[in-house]
């Protein structure tokens, strides 16, 4: 395990760029590998980006609605490594990407992204389930029903905020808010009870 | 030379500048902070996919700059401008007494970020003190009051429910934003169950149906966005920005700078009288002195307390109008962040539509209709909603197909409840001068306060209430925190210059007038000579109120 708090800034950076820096890059879609070209100021070099991308597509795939990568997932999530991430928190997210490459290496002997969709939803969905079972000491927590935190608690919390973060990423966006759920930035009127149809989505935003 | 200065633009400030200037009077608001403009300034058009880095300020500037900030719900990316930096406006605490002092510096204070919830004290709160001895009495009943929480409700807009409820006497509201069914239902088994508890609308100082003199001022009906502490174009809420300056500026006897750091007031030991206030420029850091013929302390309880405290002289040497001592002390904040979280199975199959800007209240029954086994009492906010995605899909197993399928589900109702209980009036509760200064020159303020016995049993009941109550709606309990937050983070400070009726033990009248200083009035938070578990806003503006027109009067009178 990493002692993060004992690294210093410069160490953590440095740390970080040798984590990503040993991703190669694999066989993405077409419109993820666009995106990767279009990004103005990639922080994360193209093999890492081509790995994030890998992920958060099977984290949340196209269905009958758009999914991450079309929503601009991985471009948004780079953006937070280079504007909102912290030293630590960039090791943390880069190590989680690191321990799913080296998973799929280890089982199939390729990059992550190098995988076929479904090979990567099988790989991904029980490294999914393990590392977000509640870690021993913090029983319970963030397993309320109105966790806000980012993967506090889980076995592998950098798995979880990474997770967390694509999540927060896609349903924040507009195809999400308005192809995935439901949502108006002025509703206008309060309505305290309307009918559930088939057509109902949740509202994509509110107090929780 | 003005007739009038108000210190502060907040909530107690803007309705103080409002009826000043209403009064005739020329006024001068002085704000430390920078001017924000009504709408252009706001941040409430940003869609959820434009705020920057997905609404979340960057890590290690929110570490650095709002260690104590960050704390607050309402923190975000898009609200960010409205809270002080930390790292710049630093205050002092014991180690193992932390208190979080959550601020805006800017035209319009906390009136912009503030949660709008607007309840009336009853007439147990200003009997409480005189009842069971903590505190000293207040030298006003509920009654002395009443009309001047009938004139702010008017003019801010309130909406709620009228209930006849003694220990939550009914305003002059607009139509509530009524309970959804799953409310109504909870409401329902509670009131069966536990005979004298009353689940109603929260009463919030927004505009649900907007009147011709909330129209006057520009102001509109509520959109339902809850997007309210980024501030509202609509003018929907009540802040100084969209409601009490405009009302105060149209007299044309308004004036405000901003800017301007209040290092104290300034007393005339010939006349007994305050002359002036005593500025410091934010920028050039420059001193300069305003005078006026009355002054208004409207700047925040710990703020007041930290201008009161400066101003010292040969006549006050521990500061102006502290002849008793009581400036500074009698530091509350409510019982807060005790929060009982339960699922409604059963809840009924509906939905609702739009985000109203408020949810239930379930006003105070302990020491009214049921016994406890401490003194005052506690009201709880909350809701039963279908939570959203963050709570259904965040930290949750589970990735691909089954995941969109779980955020597109409407998620079961969700009955969140947190409690907000009266905290006593402790003279050991107390705001003090450091030695250190700020880059102002400003004696930095030195916060020394703790919940006390009564507080966590309180905490205690919260809790235990709350479960009771999930169970009695047929629901299970999820969570119940019974440890209050760190004080502070209630964001309801006040006491710092309590109301009373005497000069020895209390440092206002029953008019918000000095004991010490006759042409000195305070009407923010740190008047209040006990807490009540309401939400005080209401109160600071009625007072306040209240204060300005007898302070009128006495100036025309030629008596002060």
């Amino acid at each position: 395990m990493l002692d993060l708090p004992s690294l210093d800034r410069r160490a953590l950076l440095g740390r970080a760029a040798l984590l990503l820096g040993v991703t190669a890059a694999g066989g993405l879609s077409a419109p993820a590998l666009a995106e990767a070209a279009a990004r103005a100021k990639p922080f994360l070099a193209a093999p890492a980006f081509a790995l994030l991308s890998a992920v958060a597509d099977t984290i949340i795939p196209v269905t009958d609605t758009p999914g991450a990568v079309e929503a601009r997932v991985p471009a948004l999530l780079d953006g937070l490594f280079a504007n909102w991430a912290s030293a630590e928190r960039k090791v943390e997210l880069a190590a989680a990407l690191t321990r799913i490459d080296a998973r799929a290496q280890s089982e199939h002997g390729k990059p992550f992204a190098a995988l076929a969709p479904e090979v990567r939803t099988t790989l991904l969905a029980a490294h999914d389930a393990e590392a977000l079972k509640p870690a021993p000491k913090d029983k319970g927590v963030g397993s309320a029903g109105l966790s806000l935190g980012l993967g506090t608690g889980a076995t592998d919390p950098g798995y979880a905020k990474l997770k967390d973060l694509v999540i927060i990423l896609y349903y924040s966006s507009e195809i999400a808010l308005t192809q995935e759920l439901s949502y108006e930035h002025a509703p206008g009127e309060w309505k305290p009870s309307i009918p559930i149809t088939p057509d109902t989505r949740p509202q994509g935003a509110g107090p929780y | 030379m003005f007739d009038a200065i108000v210190i502060g633009s907040g909530m107690s400030g803007g309705i103080a500048a409002k009826e000043l200037c209403e009064r005739g009077l020329k006024t001068l608001v002085i704000e430390r902070g920078r001017k924000i403009e009504h709408g252009a300034d706001y941040t409430d058009w940003m869609q959820p996919w434009e705020t920057p880095n997905a609404n979340m300020i960057p890590e290690e500037e929110l570490a650095s700059d709002y260690a104590v900030q960050r704390q607050c719900y309402a923190v975000s990316a898009a609200t960010q401008q409205y809270w002080v930096k930390d790292s710049e406006h630093p205050y002092t605490t014991p180690a193992d007494k932390p208190f979080a002092w959550i601020r805006g510096y800017h035209l319009g204070g906390r009136s912009l970020m503030w949660g709008r919830q607007s309840y009336r004290l009853a007439p147990i709160d200003f009997e409480a003190n005189a009842k069971d001895g903590h505190g000293v009495d207040w030298p006003i009943r509920y009654d002395d009051l009443a009309p001047w929480y009938d004139h702010v409700e008017r003019f801010i807009g309130v909406s709620g429910s009228k209930e006849g409820l003694d220990q939550l006497p009914d305003g002059e509201f607009l139509p509530p934003f009524g309970l959804n069914d799953a409310e109504i239902q909870f409401k329902q088994a509670v009131e069966a169950k536990f005979p004298g508890r009353k689940v109603i609308p929260g009463r919030v100082a927004n505009l649900s149906h907007a009147q011709p003199h909330h129209e006057e001022l520009g102001r509109t009906s509520c959109q339902n966005r809850s997007l309210c502490e980024r501030g509202c174009t609509y003018g929907a809420y009540h802040s100084s920005l969209s409601s009490s300056l405009p009302a105060a500026e149209r007299t044309g006897n308004l004036t405000i700078v901003t800017d301007a750091i209040v290092h104290s007031i300034v007393h005339d030991p010939k006349t007994g009288k305050a002359t002036g206030v005593r500025v410091i420029d934010t920028h050039t850091k420059k001193h300069r002195t305003y005078e006026a013929k009355v002054i208004f302390g409207c700047a925040s309880t710990i703020g007041t307390a930290q201008i009161l405290l400066n101003s010292k002289s040969q006549a006050f040497p521990t500061g102006l109008a502290n002849s008793s001592d009581m400036v500074g002390r009698n530091l509350m904040d409510h019982v807060y962040a005790v929060t009982v979280v339960g699922v409604l199975p059963g809840g009924p199959n509906s939905y609702y539509h739009g985000r109203r800007p408020t949810g239930l209240y379930i006003p105070r029954f302990r020491n009214v209709t049921e016994n406890g086994d401490f003194l005052r009492g506690f009201g709880y906010q909350g809701a039963v909603l279908r939570p959203g995605w963050r709570s259904t899909l965040l930290g949750k197993p589970g990735i691909g197909a089954e995941l969109k399928k779980r955020g597109r589900g409407l998620a079961p109702w969700v009955v969140a409840m947190a409690g907000f209980g009266e905290m006593l009036p402790n003279p050991d509760n107390r705001v003090t001068l450091s030695d250190k200064t700020d880059q102002w020159g400003m004696p930095i303020v030195h916060i020394d306060c703790a919940m006390g016995e009564n507080e966590h049993k309180i905490a205690e009941q919260i809790v235990a209430d709350g479960k009771a109550m999930i169970q009695a709606a047929g629901g299970f309990v999820l969570s119940g925190e019974s440890k209050p937050g760190v004080p502070g983070l209630g964001i309801h400070e006040m006491g710092t210059a309590r109301m009373g009726k005497d000069p020895k033990t209390s440092v206002l009248n029953k008019f918000n007038q000095a004991h010490d200083v006759p042409n000195l009035f305070i009407t923010d938070g740190s008047a209040m000579t006990s807490s009540g578990c309401q939400n005080p806003s209401l109160t600071y503006m009625a007072l306040s109120a209240r204060a300005a027109d007898h302070a009128a009067k006495l100036l025309k009178e030629g008596a002060i």
